[in-house]
């Protein structure tokens, strides 16, 4: 342990609330973009002949995206700390940079995808363009500043074996991971098809169909990120905020011992019933879709 | 001529285990693909490739941060931090994931393999909704992930720890941890990317009939393929100086 007890636990909740900020900010980025697999049905609607005007970018799965702009961030970071600039500088510098990489993947791939999709009648709005890709940087950045943040604690103030670049790979693969499971199934499975009945689950035959109407005037990106702030984007954030902190608390208190891995396994004991517990609660309030036989054999 | 150091051939064959666990945790782990994003199959919404790696990565944090302070840091201790890492993250995703599936699209939790969840005994096939392949994540999709993570870290930490102790040797332990850790991080990738051609991309874990059938084919073609990973670990640490 490099630091003292107290210290080590206001870096570990430092480092927490970073990374919960970096989860939030990353799935509204997924979200502003419309990437990862809730994209496949924004790609897929013109070819149902429902024309749009959301973002659809989708550079890559969202891990290696993330990855590839944290990276540059950690990396042009690592260059200026080493020409004795002031931290915090290094890393607003390094995360803006990272942010602008994917701001140019994003309208080289926008166009791109709208450009493959001509037959279908799918036309390039500019003004989409021109108003959504700065809030993609934006919310880029700020996951950026954030995972460069977390590598910088990590590699300068607790010690970690790794270098600032491959930390911020390391969770800005971890980032992609989390908000693809997580925060993008409120984008893909509530907000993309929201005309139909909340809970009724969705049938694969209405894939493609995608809302384009919104609360006022045709739906953009700005309105799906402005209904996943309220829920899917948070919740990603409360998934790595636990990761960061979790994997990390058991050693700060209980030292590099078996002990504290015993610790770890508890958490994830913890998880498993409060996930089964969900389970319960869903399954007593929307109760099953079907009658079971026996039951329909019994009133016959 | 090369003498072949029985040491060197035990590091090769570990790096081969080690890449046969991560593959085997793959299938471990309940994945639904683009369906799952959109509450369409049972698991988690994302690839297998995203979610293998991304746990088996903070296992990688866990298990070097491990490894760099403990000094006696034992083989089974490196690969329980590395355990434990993987298993947290995933733990946290599954659980923020179901929080999403619960109360954002609100469905409830049902498997389309089993028609009774093997560990708590609720009926699965009625809780399916119209046109669906089963949606969210049941206890035994949970178990099955943590099981699977759980073997993702451990194999991680494993490569992790016999690549810092070859190039450890050769060059500085800062650099030789960056060089384990981008060689760790890509026997992840090669391993995810296997087992995702035998389970086509999707399963829902240990319950899945796809499970049994795909498992012993995709662990034979891994642990060669690690194999080859490893003997590529050693070959290039003959290029290394310091």
């Amino acid at each position: 342990m490099v630091l003292d007890l107290t210290m080590s636990m206001a870096i570990l909740a430092l480092m927490g609330a970073l990374a919960t900020i970096a989860g939030c900010l990353e799935d509204l980025e997924s979200d502003v973009g419309s990437q990862s697999n809730p994209n496949s049905q924004v790609q897929l609607a013109p070819q149902m002949g429902f024309l749009h005007r959301i973002f659809n970018k989708a550079i890559s799965g969202e891990p290696i995206s993330n990855g590839m702009s944290a990276v540059i961030g950690g990396t042009v970071t690592t260059v200026l700390l080493s020409q004795k600039f002031y931290p915090l500088t290094a890393i607003v510098i390094g995360a803006f940079f990272g942010a602008i990489i994917l701001g140019i993947f994003a309208t080289t791939s926008y166009a791109g995808r709208v450009a493959s999709q001509t037959r279908f009648k799918q036309p390039l709005y500019m003004d989409i363009m021109r108003y959504t890709t700065p809030s993609i940087i934006g919310h880029n950045f700020i996951m950026n500043f954030c995972l460069v943040a977390i590598a910088y604690i990590q590699f300068e103030i607790l010690g970690y074996p790794f270098t600032i670049p491959f930390l911020a790979l390391i969770w800005g693969i971890s980032v992609g991971a989390i908000g693809s499971s997580v925060g993008d199934v409120h984008y893909g499975g509530e907000r993309e098809f929201q005309n139909r009945e909340f809970g009724c689950g969705l049938n694969t035959a209405l894939s493609g169909r995608i809302v384009r109407k919104a609360e006022s005037g045709l739906r953009n990106s700005i309105d799906n990120v402005w209904f996943c702030a309220k829920f899917g984007g948070p919740a990603t954030g409360i998934a790595l905020g636990l990761t960061v902190f979790f994997s990390s608390w058991p050693t700060t208190i209980f030292g590099y011992t078996w002990k504290a891995i015993g610790v770890g396994v508890l958490i994830v004991v913890v998880l498993i019933i409060m996930n089964r517990l969900i389970e319960l609660n869903v399954r007593h309030a929307y109760g099953p879709y079907k009658e079971e036989k026996n039951e329909k054999e019994a009133k016959a | 001529m090369v003498a072949i150091d029985p040491t060197l051939l035990t590091n090769i064959l570990l790096i081969g285990l080690s890449g046969t666990l991560i593959c085997l945790a793959v299938h471990f782990i309940p994945v639904g693909g683009a369906p799952a994003a959109m509450a369409q199959a049972t698991g988690i919404g994302t690839g297998t490739v995203e979610l293998a790696a991304g746990s088996g990565l903070v296992g990688l944090i866990t298990a070097s941060y491990m490894y760099a302070y403990e000094p006696l840091a034992s083989i089974p201790l490196v690969m329980a931090a590395g355990a434990m890492g993987s298993m947290v993250m995933l733990a946290s995703t599954m659980f923020a994931g179901g929080l999403i599936y619960a109360y954002g699209v609100a469905v409830p939790f049902a498997s389309a393999q089993v028609k009774k969840d093997p560990i708590t005994g609720d009926r699965q096939d009625t809780y399916i909704s119209k046109g669906t392949q089963g949606q969210g994540l049941p206890t035994i999709c949970f178990v099955s992930g943590i099981v699977g993570a759980a073997l993702g870290g451990i194999g991680g930490a494993l490569i992790y720890y016999v690549l810092v102790g070859i190039y450890g040797q050769l060059i500085s332990a800062t650099s030789a941890a960056a060089v384990a850790g981008v060689f760790t991080l890509g026997v992840f990738y090669v391993n995810a990317v296997v087992p995702s051609y035998g389970v086509g991309g999707t399963i829902e874990g240990v319950h899945d009939p796809k499970f049994k059938r795909v498992v012993g084919k995709d662990i034979f073609t891994s642990f060669f393929v690690s194999i080859l990973c490893g003997l590529l670990a050693v070959l290039i640490a003959g290029g290394i100086s310091p």
